[in-house]
């Protein structure tokens, strides 16, 4: 099985260096070649099991975080905003 | 005396109860232990000794005040380094969160905290808890003490370490796919995965949210009894979590019905491995456990559907990794895209990247229905077929890693062979059932074996009671003087 792996890496936000492509290839396509072997199994109802419910808490509202606790961990800030590069020009 | 430190905690408590020793007295030899031996183990990630101390210290007040303690009061307990403990770095063992500080606990912490036990520090373990071995880990490979050459197992490697080596009584893992079971088995020490629901997911960093569990590591049964009584039971912050009553152990298996699966027994499991496992079950039967056949067909496809759910799973729960809200910020910045590659490709390790795209392409468009919805299928399939034998027998027995602990490096380039080593422990977790790694013996380099206790959903008491007959049967379980 022929992957794709520059593909999925994009889709995937990952970035291959040229150096490892062929790499990540090769165990790609082993691991999908492990994978694929599944019978067809007629299956009724669901991918969810309906026995198996959550259970939510009440929506009620509480005291959350700090907002410079939440914060302390960004990589990049400033005026207790996170940092990004420029999107719209 | 024995030393402080290789005491079980049930041990420790007693002494504790009776007065003969300080809470900070076991804190101090368990710190001392680690400083002596953990250059050689590479347990831990993160020490937590000066906060170690301190709540030792509170302890000590309690008792002399005659306030009332928790269940683990004073007893020193080792974290995966995948729980969030607050003000304590939590990395998952990723570049991605080397330098993370939660601003909370996860909801076992808190218990554990609650309890009066004293949190010792962060173990090692395989990056996001992605492997089989500790290897992939970002920052150190724990050691397996019967042979420092060889690997503990993983992916909860270094709570496997720190209590095989004796550094501390118990500590807690995480098990997706045989993450506590598979080590302990390696490391001959007791393992439960609970089942799923009984222990809260909360604050652990998720990996494939259908299938984690928390749950003890220990060098006795009795020790990870303690300790799962500790953490488990309902939490409002995990939808998942179920009102779980603990219900204690008994040590008897007389009149129990235990299932052996044919399929579990295959090649692909080492003649040493099935030896001591088929020589535990001759024990338990003379212990007046009824030893009957059971089938479960499903289990070749088991470590497919594995693969499949818990990346797809992963490449989910992973995708908030961007480099903007907190974890490693990469090197690229000219736009938001170069922003979210760099910070991802250079934050995550190989095989987290490879499970990564593993789970985007299964979920992807075109192939969904041909991976992801055939696993789900098949899941649900393997479950069933644990129902009907559960019916028939109490608990099911089966080896736990088809060979003993391999040597560090043997498998680390190839993760198809690392996969395959999966394939007793992964069922249980699509089955969303509990297993037990109790110790039955060793090979030939004196390297320990385990074999799996598998139960129904919520009965970890049947687990507990079948590891307990066998331990008190044995005379305890051999430790490893290192």
């Amino acid at each position: 099985m022929e992957i794709d792996i520059k593909h999925i890496a994009k889709l995937a936000k990952l970035s291959i260096p040229d150096d490892k492509v062929e790499m990540f290839q090769s165990q790609m396509e082993g691991i999908i070649e492990m994978v694929e072997n599944l019978p067809d199994i007629e299956m009724g109802g669901a991918l969810i099991d309906p026995d198996d419910t959550m259970e939510l808490r009440e929506d009620v509202v509480e005291q959350s975080y700090p907002r410079d606790e939440m914060l302390a961990n960004a990589p990049r800030m400033a005026a207790g905003c996170l940092l990004i590069p420029k999107v719209v020009d | 005396m024995e030393k402080l430190y290789s005491l079980s905690a049930t041990q420790m408590k007693d002494l504790l109860d009776k007065k003969e020793v300080s809470s900070v007295e076991i804190t101090k030899s368990v710190i001392e232990r680690i400083e002596n031996t953990d250059k050689d183990i590479q347990a831990y990630i993160s020490y937590n000794f000066e906060n170690a101390l301190k709540a030792a210290e509170n302890v000590d007040k309690k008792i002399a005040s005659g306030e009332k303690i928790g269940a683990m009061a004073g007893i020193p307990v080792a974290v995966k380094d995948n729980m969030c403990t607050k003000g304590l770095r939590t990395t998952a063992a990723s570049k991605m969160l080397g330098n993370f500080v939660p601003p909370y606990n996860a909801t076992v912490v808190e218990r554990l905290i609650d309890s009066d036990a004293i949190i010792i520090g962060k173990t090692t373990m395989d990056e996001f808890a992605m492997g089989s071995s500790g290897e992939n880990s970002a920052f150190q490979i724990a050691r397996n003490p019967w042979d420092t050459t060889r690997v503990p197992g993983g992916s909860s490697s270094g709570s496997a370490a720190t209590v095989a080596a004796s550094q501390v009584p118990v500590a807690l893992g995480s098990d997706t796919g045989g993450s506590i079971r598979q080590p302990a088995s390696l490391t001959g020490i007791v393992g439960m995965k609970p089942t799923y629901g009984s222990v809260s997911r909360y604050g652990l960093i998720a990996f494939g949210s259908s299938l984690d569990q928390i749950g003890p590591m220990a060098r006795t049964v009795d020790d990870a009894a303690l300790l799962f009584k500790t953490v488990s039971g309902y939490d409002e912050k995990d939808a998942t979590s179920k009102h779980y009553e603990y219900k204690g152990y008994g040590d008897s298996v007389k009149g129990m019905k235990l299932g052996i699966p044919k399929q579990y027994f295959g090649d692909g499991i080492s003649a040493v491995v099935k030896e001591k496992v088929y020589a535990a079950v001759e024990k338990l039967k003379e212990l007046g456990a009824e030893v009957v056949e059971v089938s479960l067909p499903s289990t070749d496809y088991a470590l497919s559907a594995y693969y499949i759910i818990s990346s797809a799973e992963a490449s989910s729960n992973l995708g908030r990794f961007d480099g903007v809200k907190y974890g490693y910020s990469g090197s690229k910045r000219g736009n938001l895209e170069e922003l979210y590659l760099s910070s991802r490709s250079e934050g995550f390790g190989a095989e987290v990247q490879r499970r990564i795209m593993l789970g985007t392409y299964v979920l992807s468009s075109g192939f969904y229905d041909a991976y992801y919805k055939k696993a789900k299928a098949l899941q649900k399939m393997i479950a069933k077929e644990f129902d009907d034998a559960l019916k028939v027998c109490d608990a099911i027995i089966t080896p736990l890693s088809p060979t003993t602990a391999f040597k560090i490096g043997e498998k680390s380039d190839d993760p198809l062979a690392m996969y395959a080593g999966d394939i007793c422990t992964v069922t249980l977790n699509i089955a969303g059932l509990p297993g037990i790694s109790v110790p039955c013996g060793f090979d030939s380099n004196n390297l320990p074996i385990g074999f799996q206790a598998i139960g129904r959903k919520f009965d970890e008491k049947t687990l507990l009671t079948i590891a307990k007959a066998y331990e008190n049967s044995v005379g305890g379980f051999a430790v490893k003087e290192f």
